[in-house]
């Protein structure tokens, strides 16, 4: 019973996680940089389709696209100024800029949204439905899937579509892809775009489960970075697997030794994952010359 | 020659990056200063009201832990956002300690000390990953350490927190929030007393070495992991006794007093002081904590506020307030090394008599099943010049590399009296073994006096806070700089040196750990001619003090001038050894740079005919790398339907060349013109769009995707997409693709690997085709294939400009060729005259 419903708990969790972590991947590998502000994304996701839907009344599709909208808008202002500026002169400072850009868009929602959690309603989580004996919101058994399914679309979209394919020129062979006339800064400026707009969705999904708040994505994104880190950020598998783990690694711990020692143990597998394999579980290392 | 990755990082620091090196440099000025702000500010502690003395505390805090910080992020270049961890357990081992009974000054100090084990023992796993991976390792910290004092409830009073320790005293005296506040002012001055004598003493002058380049500061006997382990521990220290003084001042501490956004306020103070700076966490700790003071009634928009903050500084002022106004009052000191300075002559002979020679026997390695080298053996004796010599991808550097330590080889020996293969690169550098770098691995912010003082001490550092450098060492360090024949200012950050002074520093840091062996990577790589000619008897002089040379080098005039003993490799193993005279007359060797006989090109059956208006045409074009210039004002034309070679020896510029017309590396001057449309400003991308292709060097195939997914890619930058037809075309000029159409591009042989490069060119239905080197790495049969495709595409009418080692190969199908020496073009004309023309020769194998 108890380790049914962390089952279920666990893989909810680390859908999502594993879904923020894929946007940390995608624009790691086009550009060896990450959006740092990926869980005030996610949070940008959840607070603009609940904003529109329940404050402005658009139909609950419309708002989730328009919603996904303005967080890929959100994902080019984060590449265009927080990243680009530093990255292209070789300075780190992307690093710092862009969770300045999380705190400032954190506070900005703040201020719009209000200070008080708000419960996003949805069919998906009203009726559980038993499975194995426990009650499960049928939320928590779609955002898996949906999860997967994105994984399985983005490696589908990068293999079959120009666009897609632009970009695996870009991470295989940087120099060569502008060869082919390929614009570079273009296509990270997508990756990035597709790393915020997997955030939103992932703060779309998981809002019905847990309350709308303008903080709600702050926790979460550090999670998912972990989650990067420990499947090797340069693996996209590695990442969604490695977000299933962590997420079931909170999930088991929390139900068994109680919610205090999540974090520890979470936390503590990160370190010692990093100790015994410093490029994370399915990650490669990069091949130094002088 | 090969090329930097991508272009735009690595270039040289311009003004402000360079102010790091400075502003630490005045000896009295800083500690003046502290002391002067500490007074004021105890003034200050010693007269406010109740409420003001607790801010000034809290901001004396706040410097102590922007001081440990700086150690971190300032000094040694490491990122933390776990900080608030090593605060905590400061504060938290002090409340405990004191609730136990403990007095406060052993509490505090005991405090400190649990901090600093914590760093230590947190650096261990932290400090094998880099940028990303610290970060998250920092992060994870900060979480446990917030999460433990939650859980661990017997020890930390859970969520509840603990207080009501009893006040601490001072020679019998209670010291109440008056005699707290000038107790915080005073660890806050101690502490920036601290860093400055740390930053300009050995260990922090190692650890900016450290910080700039890792594999120099190996080469010269410094243990990286040592040297970041005892910064990270030393700012867990420091941020541990901040925390360890918070306690007691706040009388109450739980886990809310440590959230994990204070991490980020932490780096906040460095950053927006100016990282490295010494009283930048002074501006930094004011600002943090002053301003959500100043703007109280504002508090809600306190974290938006910081935000907008981080984002300012980063935007406007990268090296913070501290630093922006020291790289603005700044002048540079312009003492040179005058004539005063000592020959450094004595320090560089033998100490004990006779020196052994360095013996490489049997040595080999090999990546991913490539064997870079195998067997490679020599003697080197000293007082010689050992040269090692060998067309591209010989596997010279390899060479060096298994000398140096920084690649372990699979096999074989390497003795300078005693055994060193497969020792780390700073053990092999203590043993005597010094080298310098094929692009220069100068300590960019680190003063050029710096960068030989940091030598000097072979990786010894002596105590913490030891100085860096005796009045005997600056004057040999003077000495050094004078005898490589570097004229300019002392204190210049080695960031902002022109090439060749690049070049000298470089040498003189690798002479000041007094070296048994020398290894030279290509010293001469970007020289002008006259400072090439300087530098061959600088190497004399160098071996002329007894010491073993070994010289990795591409200009042939200079190594058949200087070597006494000269190993050609080839394809990672030796081919011949002997004196130049013996090298520059062997056959083999001929082969190996020129190309032999076995290679035939078919050279056209009528003279090419056509407008005289060139199609492509570079006008006083420059290039550089860097400060390193690479191309020179070369003016070359390519008309419709012509083929044209480029050769030269290598690290002529070839390469280079093709880059910057391509786009790839931005021209410093000069024009490049495409078809009338003036092309040298605009990305890649936009000059393929205009009809240019660049077959790159080392074919560049997309090695994940299929020969057919490479083909399409390749008319990406047209407007129409490739049809099926366009494809089949391709496969019928080359038959063996078709085979492999759905194999993925990196199972390819070398061979096939190169026809795909160019039908993947070729496809874009370029006005002009650039090919870089596509014969390299190719067996002869391959080669001779590829030339006959080359001749095809000619006799097609496709305008081919060509740059390829195997010169007569190249000169066999094209109509006209440039040949390129030192970057400038040396010899031009038809390609029928320069087959036969002694110049070409020697502009390969020296004169």
């Amino acid at each position: 019973m108890l380790f049914v419903s962390a089952l279920v708990t666990g893989l909810g969790l680390g859908a999502m996680y594993g879904l923020l972590a894929l946007g940390f991947h995608v624009t790691y590998v086009v550009s060896n940089t990450v959006n740092f502000s990926q869980g005030s994304s996610m949070m940008l996701g959840a607070v603009a389709a609940y904003m529109l839907a329940f404050g402005l009344g658009w139909p609950l599709p419309l708002a989730i696209g328009a919603a996904l909208a303005i967080c890929a808008l959100f994902g080019l202002v984060v590449e265009r100024f927080l990243v680009r500026p530093f990255a292209e002169r070789g300075s780190n400072g992307w690093l710092m800029a862009t969770v300045a850009g999380g705190v400032v868009l954190d506070n900005l929602a703040l201020f719009t949204f209000g200070k008080e959690p708000r419960s996003f309603p949805s069919p998906l989580a009203e009726e559980p439905v038993q499975i194995l004996g426990v009650g499960a919101y049928p939320l928590q058994l779609v955002i898996p899937v949906v999860a997967l399914l994105i994984a399985a679309g983005l490696s589908f979209v990068t293999r079959r579509t120009r666009m897609g394919k632009a970009m695996l020129a870009v991470v295989q062979q940087p120099e060569a892809a502008r060869l082919m006339g390929i614009d570079t800064r273009r296509v990270i400026a997508v990756a990035f775009a597709l790393s915020t707009v997997f955030a939103g969705i992932a703060g779309i999904l998981i809002a019905p489960l847990f309350n709308v708040a303008a903080g709600m994505g702050t926790v979460f994104g550090i999670k998912a970075f972990a989650t990067a880190i420990l499947g090797g950020i340069n693996s996209a598998w590695g990442v969604v697997l490695a977000g299933f783990l962590y997420g079931l690694v909170e999930a088991l711990t929390t139900a068994y030794l109680g919610s205090t020692w999540t974090q520890i143990v979470a936390f503590s597998m990160i370190i010692a994952v990093l100790f015994l394999m410093p490029n994370g579980l399915l990650g490669r290392a990069a091949v130094q010359k002088v | 020659m090969a090329a930097p990755a991508r272009s735009g990082h690595g270039q040289p620091a311009a003004g402000p990056r360079a102010a790091m090196g400075r502003v630490t440099a005045s000896a009295w000025g800083g500690p003046l200063a502290v002391l002067a702000i500490a007074a004021c500010a105890a003034g200050v502690a010693a007269t406010a009201e109740g409420y003001y003395t607790f801010v000034l505390a809290t901001v004396a805090i706040h410097v102590v832990v922007g001081v440990g910080l700086n150690i971190l992020l300032g000094l040694s270049g490491q990122v933390s956002f776990g900080h608030v961890g090593f605060f905590a357990i400061g504060a938290y081992a002090t409340g405990i300690l004191m609730l136990e009974g403990l007095g406060f000054w052993s509490a505090f100090a005991l405090a400190g000390l649990v901090s600093a084990a914590c760093g230590f023992a947190l650096a261990l796993p932290a400090l094998r990953v880099t940028g990303p991976y610290l970060a998250m390792m920092t992060i994870a910290f900060a979480f446990i350490v917030e999460h433990g004092a939650i859980e661990w409830r017997d020890l930390t009073g859970g969520a509840n927190g603990l207080m009501g320790f009893a006040s601490p005293t001072l020679l019998g005296q209670v010291l109440d929030d008056r005699a707290l506040a000038l107790l915080a002012v005073a660890l806050a001055a101690l502490a920036l007393l601290f860093f400055h004598a740390l930053a300009r003493g050995a260990w922090g002058q190692a650890m900016r070495a450290v910080r700039d380049s890792e594999v120099a500061a190996r080469s010269l006997g410094l243990d990286p992991v040592a040297v970041k382990t005892v910064s990270f521990t030393l700012s867990a220290l420091l941020t541990g006794l901040a925390g360890a003084l918070f306690a007691p001042l706040n009388m109450f501490i739980s886990p809310d007093s440590f959230p994990f956004f204070q991490s980020i306020l932490f780096v906040l103070i460095v950053m927006v002081g100016g990282a490295g700076t010494l009283l930048g966490p002074v501006v930094g700790a004011a600002v943090v904590v002053l301003l959500p003071e100043l703007l109280s009634g504002l508090a809600e928009y306190r974290l938006l506020f910081f935000g907008a903050l981080m984002l300012g500084v980063l935007w406007l002022a990268p090296r913070g307030v501290v630093g922006a106004l020291a790289t603005w009052l700044a002048r540079e000191d312009p003492r040179t090394a005058g004539d005063a300075a000592p020959d450094p002559g004595p320090a560089l002979g033998a100490a004990d008599g006779a020196r052994p020679p360095l013996e490489v026997r049997e040595l080999g390695i090999a990546f991913g099943g490539v064997r870079a080298a195998s067997d490679v053996g020599f003697v080197a004796e000293p007082g010689r010049i050992t040269s090692v010599i060998g067309p591209n991808g010989a596997g010279k550097t390899t060479v060096l590399n298994l000398i140096g330590g920084y690649y372990r080889p699979d096999r074989g020996s390497v003795r300078l009296g005693r055994e060193l293969a497969g020792r780390p690169a700073h053990r092999v550098a203590r043993a005597g073994v010094a080298r310098t770098y094929q692009t220069t691995q100068l300590f960019e912010h680190l003063s050029v006096l710096d960068n030989v003082l940091v030598a000097l001490r072979r990786g010894r550092l002596g105590w913490l806070l030891a100085r860096a450098a005796g009045p005997g060492d600056r004057a040999l360090a003077e000495g050094l700089l004078a005898f490589v024949g570097y004229a300019g200012p002392l204190a210049r950050p080695a960031g902002e040196l022109t090439h060749v002074d690049r070049r000298l520093v470089e040498i003189a840091r690798a002479l000041a750990t007094r070296p048994t062996v020398l290894l030279l990577d290509e010293p001469a790589a970007g020289l002008a001619r006259e400072d090439k000619q300087r530098l061959g008897a600088l190497l004399r002089r160098i071996a002329g003090s007894g010491i073993v040379l070994i010289l990795v080098e591409h200009d042939m005039s200079l190594v058949m001038d200087v070597s006494d003993h000269v190993v050609v490799l080839d394809a990672g193993e030796p081919l011949m050894a002997g004196t130049p005279a013996q090298v520059r007359a062997d056959p083999a060797v001929h082969r190996a740079y020129l190309g032999g006989t076995e290679f035939e090109g078919r050279p056209r059956d009528v003279p090419w005919q056509g407008p005289a208006e060139p199609l492509l045409a570079t006008r006083a074009l420059g290039a550089a790398y860097g400060a390193a210039p690479a191309v020179r004002a070369v003016d070359l034309e390519v008309r419709a339907g012509e083929t044209v070679a480029v050769l030269g020896a290598n690290g002529a510029g070839k390469s280079t060349l093709l880059r910057a017309i391509a786009g790839l590396h931005r021209p410093v001057d000069g024009q490049v013109t495409l078809d009338g449309e003036s092309v040298e400003r605009r990305p890649a991308h936009a000059i393929v769009a205009a009809g240019l292709s660049l077959v790159p060097e080392g074919r560049q195939v997309f090695p994940e995707l299929t020969v057919r997914d490479n083909l399409v890619l390749g008319g990406h930058g047209r407007r129409e997409r490739v049809r099926d037809e366009e494809v089949e075309a391709m496969l019928d000029r080359f038959p063996r693709l078709r085979e492999r159409i759905s194999t993925r591009a990196g199972l390819l042989s070398g061979g096939e690997q190169q026809m795909l490069a160019i039908a993947r060119g070729l496809i874009a239905r370029p006005k002009v085709l650039l090919l870089d080197e596509p014969s390299l790495g190719l067996a002869p049969s391959l080669v001779a294939g590829l030339y006959r495709v080359l001749a095809d595409l000619r006799d097609e009418r496709t305008t081919i400009l060509v740059v390829d080692q195997v010169a007569h190969l190249a000169l066999a199908v094209a109509d006209r060729g440039y040949v390129l020496e030192n970057g400038r073009v040396a010899h031009a004309g038809d390609a029928e005259r320069l087959r036969g023309d002694p110049a070409i020769e020697q502009a390969y194998l020296g004169e």
